[in-house]
């Protein structure tokens, strides 16, 4: 086993850790730190259920191998709500049934942040385009559309 | 004022859902303990054959390996008459060999490739004709074909029927063995604590998995918990492979925690898949367009294990048998064993095969006889009367949702209403092309319909628990799971109705088997209606009993009191607050169980579906320009919850219509696409605009009036996009899926 030392920071706070070279950062969220909220639902860059944002973008986490992440910022499902107060797109998926049995939610959550960003309107076909690569299987789809849209129009509207 | 309480008819949000969208929901992956090992499975490279010996001794040397169970160190329990803990023989790529437990899974799977097998290769057969062949090596014992012979239903005299057509049709089909690949894949953790067995599994079914896991194990129940977190979803499968057996058996052996996570890859060889079929139908009908016989015979390959396979032959035919009305018909099923990976039951399990068959043909047969197809179906639909024919159920004995015997109604039926509904929503009697005549020349139109039926609503005794706590709040037990699709939320909203409270003020108690009463499975669409039934009795048997208790202490007659919110207020104006009533009288809880059906009637849910496509001719793609499902499922509890179900279903189908098949290398066995990109599911990118309708039916069984919905969304989008596609380019496919490929083909060779 061969391993190195990783600084980062996690949800705002400074990490230091002596990560094993294989680990990949899904495995060090879930097995080392207990966040489990990031899914595994492929471990192999597919499904988006791993969904994490590295530096503010969004990433598939199985895909990031942890010694590549020195000094970059990791945010996860986790550090969205805060102490119950919920993250706009959580309320939005909360309203509109956004989730049947709820494994894709945090990746696909985490997919649409960066559209909450956008400074121009977003189109339905832009929303679909930026969730592209998260897969639903309960294809729930059309609740998780509308979920965005009603988080993207309530933003604009402020 | 109902809106808010949460009742039935309203759409209150999933009580799960905050968690969901949080994080914070535990799946079975998400549990574990400081010292829990990681187990992998070492899995056959050869799709059948007899293992000689299994050399562990450097896996065994590995630091880090707590366990290495191979056939040749466990005494071999049952998990399914065909299945055993671990074989000497294997029968598909991907069976299991032997399993280890480390203390992390990166060493696990080093161990597992230290393991040496060595094997006697055995001819395979990928095929149900290659395992059908003359002189073809069993793959069990009793021979490939299963019972020796096919499974036969039916009705009236199929030759007089054919004898009285004016034309008979007939065609060929085949549907492929697509995966639910479940973005979860399957999980156990188990901990035996010296004594006792505690297993955390996604699950249908904890108290079905309970029972499997104590005679494979030869435990006896008490020792046995089972617990049911978050499910990541089903659709129908997670219950009978040997993930939660092994996971335990390790535990027991280093008594250490051990889990059990299936990798991706593994989750599609090793999971349960759908039956591939051949059915071919024949359809007999008079000038006029009435149907004089219907007779489908089906070719299923169920793969490496039977699983629930008898069961899905079976709901292969009920469309064939039951969906028009005709005296004579008949059903025939083969199951056959290959050495494929096993197929189960995949929401819907044979419906969507039948009906992909059966309603092909009605849409041939009613542009053979120049009748429009919705006219044709109108003409032809069961109604609620049921089918012609003698009733040989005896008279008070419950009635098979599934019957093949004529003479009995329906509960409900609003078939008929589906087609008008969706047919109007569509605008079927409008003309397909007047919209967009400024599309590009390689684009046409069509539009294509179908309808279909299914059982569901009655499962197994299902059972119920509802309390009136200390603390004058109640709390509802049941045993079955919600494996996503919203049991959970419903479940509630019966009870709280019952009961006069928001819904979301009832407790729920499910998935540990230690505090629930006996369930059956989360399974064909039956816990609205079965476990619903059981949830309404006992809250209404509570009810009863507050309302006596109320009535002594208020001095008032029970007929006059009613319960509100947290009080019993008497017609007179009297209140008694329930912390005040349990003060007096204690806790106080009751009970109920059902066996769900009728002995007077057969109890299904109908539906139509419509859609609108437009076919590239240059390229062979299909886009759905609309999509309209249509459904009959009594009353609706949750109207936003079932729309969303509808829709997903619909979506979810896309999948075996136009993409999704297991491809199995004809050389090696070897499923080739097991990955989700190229065993390719619908993404959002794909997912079509589709109205849902429901039609007014109040059933008088089911809870409120309500049936089953769970899976009738998935029979529909095959046959209804095919006749569409039939209707635009004038070709029909009869092999799913519809890839692009074999459309352009099929439309090129119809122009030579
Ligand atoms: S788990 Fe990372 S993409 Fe699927
Ligand atoms: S809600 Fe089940 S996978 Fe998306």
């Amino acid at each position: 086993m061969v391993t190195t030392e990783v600084s980062f920071s996690l949800n705002g706070t400074g990490h230091c850790v002596e990560a094993d070279t294989r680990w990949t950062l899904l495995y060090l969220l879930r097995e080392e730190f207990g966040l489990t909220g990031t899914k595994r639902g492929c471990d192999m860059g597919e499904c988006g259920a791993c969904t994490v944002l590295l530096d503010g973008l969004p990433v598939n986490a199985c895909q990031v191998l942890v010694a590549s992440i020195s000094a970059c910022k990791v945010t996860t499902i986790e550090s969205l709500s805060d102490d119950g107060n919920l993250h706009p797109l959580q309320v939005a998926f909360l309203q509109n049934d956004g989730a049947q049995c709820g494994f894709c939610t945090p990746g696909f959550i985490m997919s649409a942040i960066p559209l909450m960003e956008e400074e121009a309107p977003v189109t339905r076909d832009q929303i679909a385009d930026a969730l592209g690569g998260n897969l639903c299987r309960c294809n729930a789809y059309g609740a998780i559309l509308d979920s965005v849209q009603s988080a993207l129009d309530r933003r604009t509207h402020v | 004022m109902s809106e808010n309480l949460g009742w039935v008819g309203t759409s209150p949000p999933r009580r799960d859902l905050k968690d969901k969208v949080t994080g914070e929901a535990e799946y079975s992956a998400d549990i574990s303990f400081d010292d829990m090992l990681h187990a992998k499975v070492l899995r056959s490279p050869h799709p059948h054959a007899i293992i000689l010996s299994v050399d562990t001794t450097e896996a065994d040397k590995l630091q880090g390996v707590r366990a290495v169970v191979t056939p040749f160190d466990i005494s071999n329990g049952r998990i399914a008459p065909d299945v055993s803990i671990l074989d000497k023989k294997v029968r598909f790529v991907g069976d299991e060999v032997a399993v280890v437990a480390a203390d992390d899974p990166y060493t696990a799977e080093l161990a597992v490739k230290l393991i040496k097998v060595s094997y006697d290769v055995l001819p395979f057969y990928r095929t149900t004709d290659e395992a059908l062949s003359e002189g073809a090596e069993p793959i069990h014992a009793g021979g490939n074909l299963i019972n020796n012979g096919p499974l036969v239903e039916q009705r009236g005299n199929l030759d007089e029927g054919f004898a009285e057509a004016d034309l008979v049709l007939e065609e060929s089909f085949t549907t492929p063995a697509h995966s639910p690949a479940p973005l979860e894949p399957r999980t156990a953790l188990a901990k035996w604590d010296g004594s006792r067995l505690t297993l955390w599994k996604s699950s249908r079914g904890i108290h079905a998995d309970k029972a499997s896991l104590s005679q494979a194990l030869g435990l006896p129940s008490k020792s046995l918990r089972v617990i049911g977190p978050h499910m990541g979803a089903g659709y129908g499968g997670k219950d009978e492979t040997r993930t939660a057996v092994l996971a335990s058996i390790l535990s027991i052996r280093t008594q250490m925690p051990v889990r059990l996570e299936l990798s991706r890859e593994e989750e599609f060889v090793a999971g349960r898949r759908r039956h591939s079929t051949m059915t071919t139908l024949r359809m007999g009908l008079k000038s006029n367009g009435e149907i004089t016989a219907i007779h489908a015979k089906t070719v299923m390959d169920t793969g490496a294990y039977l699983s629930s396979g008898p069961g899905v032959a079976r709901r292969a035919g009920q469309g064939a048998l039951y969906l028009y009305r005709c005296p004579n018909v008949r059903y025939e099923a083969s199951l056959v064993y290959t050495n494929t990976p096993t197929a189960g039951s995949y929401r819907a399990l044979g419906a969507p095969q039948g009906h992909f068959a059966l309603e092909s043909v009605a849409d041939l047969a009613a542009k053979s006889l120049g009748l429009d197809p919705l006219h044709f179906r109108k003409k032809n639909q069961v109604t609620i009367e049921g089918q012609p024919g003698e009733r040989t159920t005896p008279v008070n004995e419950i009635v098979d949702t599934q019957p093949s015997e004529g003479g009995i109604p329906f509960s409900s039926n609003g078939l008929s209403e589906c087609l008008t509904l969706g047919a109007e929503k569509i605008g079927w009697d409008q003309p397909v092309n007047g919209i967009g005549e400024s599309f590009s020349k390689s684009i046409k139109r069509g539009r294509g319909m179908s309808m279909f039926l299914y059982r569901g609503g009655p499962g197994g005794k299902s059972h119920a628990a509802v309390a009136l706590t200390e603390d004058a709040s109640y709390s509802l037990f049941t045993g079955v799971m919600d494996v996503g699709e919203g049991s959970a939320t419903v479940l509630s909203q019966i009870a709280s109705q019952v009961l006069s409270i928001p819904y979301d003020e009832i407790e729920l108690v499910m998935g540990d088997t230690d505090i629930t009463p006996e369930a059956s499975i989360t399974a064909g669409s039956s816990v609205t209606f079965s476990s619903g039934l059981a949830v309404k009795d006992a809250a209404e048997v509570l009810r009863n009993k507050i309302l006596n208790q109320a009535s002594q202490l208020l001095a008032e007659p029970q007929g006059v009191l009613n319960l509100h919110g947290s009080k019993v207020i008497s017609e007179s104006g009297k209140s008694l607050s329930l912390s005040d009533l349990v003060e007096h009288s204690g806790a106080i809880s009751a009970k109920a169980s059902v066996v769900p059906g009728s002995s007077d009637y057969v109890i299904n849910s109908f539906g139509a579906h419509f859609v609108e496509v437009e076919v590239d001719v240059e390229t062979g793609r299909v886009n759905i320009s609309r999509y309209v499902a249509a459904h009959d499922a009594g009353t609706i509890i949750n109207p936003k919850m079932a729309e969303n179900q509808v829709r997903g279903g619909v979506s979810q189908m896309l999948g075996f219509t136009f993409s999704e098949d297991m491809e199995i290398d004809p050389g090696t066995g070897i499923v080739v696409n097991s990955n989700f990109l190229d065993h390719k599911s619908p993404t959002i990118l794909d997912f079509p605009d589709i109205d849902v309708v429901f039609a007014d039916v109040t059933d008088p069984i089911g809870p409120f009036g309500a049936k089953s919905l769970g899976e009738p969304p998935c029979i529909g989008p095959a046959p209804t996009i095919a006749n569409a596609i039939y209707d635009a380019v004038g070709v029909r496919i009869t092999d799913l899926p519809i890839t692009p490929n074999k459309l352009l083909s099929a439309i090129k060779s119809h122009k030579a």
